[in-house]
């Protein structure tokens, strides 16, 4: 996906790519790499910015259990019984005090068992979602 | 423009929350305002689409990491500062249909969403969403007994440019007060 940007008058040539397990970022020549190696996750990137990027594809840390992060309304469900999920992957989106969350894969896994389903209300701290 | 924004200026956009979020994940700083100057699916809640012609004012922030009840409130305070914008600049009396809409002559012009992005009982991204029916001349056969524009309101074009500043700079002072 390519973009042109405009921050404060000057325009940036962005170029967006997935490769596998990563993702290249290019601004105006310069690339960015976010790479998930699976146990632990890393940017290589050529400053010193700070990334968000890097937290989000934090270290693997096999959690068996998706709960929910507070009361709300599941709106989507993006997996099924079966399906192997990665880390930081969109699992469902809960419509809680009136923003929409989506909620990501804290580890790598397979579901197991889907207990919830669209429009059901959960509670904070329910088990959403069972990995083997 | 305050030279102190950070914006991300897109000609057409899918929606700006969508390229926010990705932005956001990939590292862009808080407070970046990704604008764009029509979406094609700019939407709601629960997916619900919002008209987003030429003229209109639609643009998302990516918000600095929050607790997730700050920014609830947040959504909340967002609707007084645009409504506050509104009131201030044009002397009108804006209604806030809580938390996320905004109402002109009993119909809808301005809509609010905040948008997260949780892993376990983190939340890493926070997008705050606003669209707001500024320069439109007119809505399609079924938007137009429950949508209406500033331009319609007014009878003429109002600034975007300043509208937005003044939103995000309200915005970010009720940040600081909830933060304290």
């Amino acid at each position: 996906m390519n973009l042109k940007i405009k921050i404060k008058g000057r325009e940036y040539d962005v170029e967006l790519q997935e490769d596998k397990d990563k993702v290249i970022v290019k601004i105006d020549g310069k690339e960015y790499i976010f790479a998930n190696n699976g146990e632990t996750s890393q940017i290589e990137k050529q400053d010193n910015q700070s990334e968000k990027g890097a937290k989000i594809l934090a270290k693997n840390n096999n959690i068996k259990e998706i709960k929910a992060p507070l009361s709300g309304t599941i709106s989507e469900i993006f997996i099924k019984t079966g399906n192997e999920i990665k880390i930081a992957q969109k699992l469902l989106t809960l419509s809680a005090m009136k923003m929409e969350n989506e909620i990501l894969a804290e580890s790598n896994g397979k579901i197991k068992e889907i207990l919830v389903t669209k429009d059901q209300k959960v509670k904070e701290g329910e088990i959403l979602i069972i990995l083997e | 423009m305050n030279s102190n924004l950070k914006i991300i200026n897109l000609e057409k956009v899918n929606s700006t929350s969508e390229v926010a979020k990705d932005l956001a994940l990939r590292g862009v700083s808080d407070w970046t305002i990704v604008l764009g100057n029509m979406q094609e699916k700019g939407h709601g809640r629960k997916g619900e689409a919002w008209f987003s012609p030429l003229g209109g004012l639609y643009f998302s922030i990516i918000l600095p990491k929050s607790n997730i009840n700050d920014l609830q409130t947040l959504t909340v305070l967002a609707a007084f500062s645009v409504a506050q914008t509104l009131k201030e600049n044009f002397q009108i009396e804006p209604l806030i249909k809580l938390p996320n809409d905004i109402l002109l002559n009993q119909k809808k012009v301005c809509g609010i969403l905040t948008e997260n992005i949780i892993m376990g009982d983190k939340t890493l991204i926070s997008i705050l969403g606003i669209g707001l029916n500024t320069n439109i001349d007119f809505f399609p056969d079924d938007l137009k007994e429950i949508a209406i524009s500033l331009k319609q309101v007014l009878s003429k074009e109002v600034d975007n440019y300043k509208i937005l500043e003044q939103v995000v700079a309200s915005i970010k002072k009720q940040l600081e007060i909830i933060n304290q």
